[in-house]
């Protein structure tokens, strides 16, 4: 379905390259849906917004993205915007923020759905009713008839949902779905999100852990630009092999909120050798000379580690 | 509220005022220079044309100019300031480094330059008022455009497919036109005293009755030295209270824009036109 071949996206700045995605590689396959998993800044929302061809004018893109055989950095413009939304769509992050605070609900979704298909306002906009009742949204034609402000987060929250999967896309990008929601609704979220991209493929970028475990069927865990390790849901979280992945499961509040000591490191001029080792409590010489390569450890399970070679 | 009463009875002196007067304006109705009365209600001008009559009919002019001129001058903003916000780069750079140099040049002076050398026609003076009128609302518009393009929302919309024009006017543009309407109703009050301005000066279109014109000739025929109130006062109050209004009205819809605006001015002055009585 999505394959990423070698892409490095950089953005220039007044203190030197950032190197937001470094030499990535990825494949989504059809209907699976992949979890990326980071700290604030380690790239991952930079990976997805390179997929869908979103960035600001200066960014620097290699390698290749292919999408159903067609090399999307390749593409023009207007032949990538014909697929935005339609074939590739995106659930974006702060729906505070992400909804036009003077449309209504209704017409918003409404504007998906008649950007992409052929119909008249009035026929989208019972569609958009359709697709909020669909999405277990109680009164869902008063809530079509109310501006964003008047909703609260978790239904916000909803709505991106129902906006990026509005036009029946077969590929969605969902940038950090449940950020910033109580448990309660974390959980209706999740498993909204769940029920609604069965049967597609998903790329869905957070930094919760639990949620990823839920939702995806592999998780790809990013550090510094890189990815550092990639498996199966089940094996991410029960047996990982990367010690960064080993720290930020431990950091998690189930167990015990052992925080991993340190902090990221500059994009512009990452540590020598593994990006992690500075952090890392296994660190071997070897870590501060070479680069580790990412290595195969089992069927489907890779990691960019020497202890695992 | 009261302003904008007042604005509903200018236009429809503007739209009617020709029917209503009871003399043709260039009619010699009386002998000249009577005092008001009950034939004159206003008395008569040195040419004995009835005063009232012109006052009506040259609303028409004044207002029509004001509001052409402020029409122009708006969409000339909209376009100008929306393009070069939205896409920035070279074309925001070419477009605000001609804004700033036109700026440069002073308003007033440049318009009777130019006045003089076209044909003097209202609708030819609201041209040239709104296309240099606009220049300092592409600024406005530019930087409303800017924190808006630059939302997380046209970030989305243009994630989900749409196009950059359809972005521009289903998701920029009704965000600056609150904005839009106050920079028209300024527009519309500073261009009327341009109107009148250039009226004063001789500079109007000589086949139209405005007041500028009607304070001209009781200024330079005598009227002020010789204290024939009725001939001078009448004008000038009219315009006083029209360009009042507008003004009331602008702070009123600044008002509603940014509620912030009401605890910060408290004063009567401010708010006691449109704002406080809704």
């Amino acid at each position: 379905m999505l394959e990423i071949i070698n892409l490095k996206t950089q953005f220039p700045s007044p203190d030197g390259l950032v190197n937001a995605v470094d030499s990535a590689d990825l494949q989504i396959e059809d209907n699976e849906r992949l979890g990326l998993i980071g700290e604030t800044g380690c790239g991952k929302t930079v990976l997805g917004m390179s997929i869908i061809r979103l960035l600001p004018p200066s960014t620097r893109i290699h390698g290749q993205i292919i999408y159903k055989g067609r090399d999307l950095l390749n593409l023009k413009e207007e032949e990538m915007r014909l697929l935005r939304g339609k074939e590739i769509s995106m659930i974006l992050q702060n729906p505070t923020t992400s909804l036009n605070p003077v449309l209504k609900i209704g017409d918003q979704i409404a504007e998906v759905i008649q950007l992409h298909k052929d119909c008249n306002r009035k026929e989208a906009k019972t569609k958009a009713v359709e697709i909020l009742a669909a999405a277990m949204i109680p009164e869902a034609p008063k809530r079509a008839d109310q501006y964003p402000h008047e909703l609260s987060g978790g239904m916000k929250e909803r709505v991106m949902i129902v906006m990026g999967l509005a036009s029946q896309p077969s590929f969605v990008i969902a940038d950090e779905p449940t950020k910033g929601l109580d448990s309660g609704t974390k959980a209706e979220i999740i498993r909204l999100i769940r029920d609604m991209t069965s049967g597609r493929s998903m790329l869905m970028i957070t930094h919760d852990l639990a949620a990823a475990g839920e939702i995806c069927d592999r998780i790809a865990v990013m550090y510094a630009g890189e990815l550092l390790e990639m498996a199966s849901a089940k094996t991410i979280l029960h047996d990982p092999q990367h010690p960064y992945t080993q720290g930020f499961i431990n950091s998690l509040p189930s167990r015990g909120l052992l925080p991993i000591s340190g902090s990221s490191p500059s994009l512009i001029d990452p540590p020598h050798g593994c990006r992690f080792h500075p952090r890392c409590p296994w660190a071997m010489d070897i870590c501060r000379r070479e680069h580790p390569q990412i290595i195969k450890l089992e069927k489907g399970h890779f990691s960019r580690c020497f202890l695992c070679a | 509220m009261a302003s904008l009463i007042l604005l509903a009875i200018y236009i429809g002196i503007a739209a009617f005022g020709p029917c209503l007067a009871p003399y043709a304006s260039s009619e010699i109705a009386g002998s000249p220079l009577e005092e008001p009365g009950r034939l004159h209600l206003l008395g008569t001008n040195d040419l004995g044309q009835d005063i009232f009559s012109n006052l009506l009919c040259g609303a028409r002019a004044t207002l029509v100019l004001g509001f052409l001129g402020a029409l122009l001058s708006v969409l000339t903003a909209l376009t100008f300031g929306t393009i070069s916000a939205y896409y920035g780069g070279r074309t925001d750079e070419i477009i605000s480094r001609i804004v700033d140099i036109m700026m440069t040049l002073p308003g007033f002076p440049l318009l009777i330059v130019l006045v003089v050398f076209l044909p003097s026609s209202i609708f030819i003076m609201a041209a040239i008022m709104g296309l240099l009128g606009g220049l300092q609302g592409i600024r406005i518009i530019r930087s409303q455009v800017l924190s808006i393009s630059r939302a997380e929302y046209i970030y989305g919309t243009r994630a989900l497919g749409a196009s950059d024009h359809y972005i521009m006017s289903r998701h920029i543009l009704p965000g600056i036109l609150p904005l839009a309407a106050v920079t028209f109703i300024n527009a519309a009050q500073r261009f009327m005293l341009m109107g009148v301005g250039l009226g004063f000066l001789g500079l109007g279109d000589p086949n139209v009755v405005d007041w500028g014109q009607m304070i001209s000739r009781a200024y330079s025929n005598g009227g002020f030295a010789l204290g024939l109130w009725w001939w001078l006062l009448p004008p000038g109050l009219a315009v006083v209270l029209l360009s009042m209004t507008l003004a009331l009205i602008g702070y009123g819809l600044e008002e509603e824009i940014e509620p912030r605006l009401k605890n910060i001015n408290n004063s009567k002055w401010f708010t006691n036109g449109y704002a406080r009585n809704n």
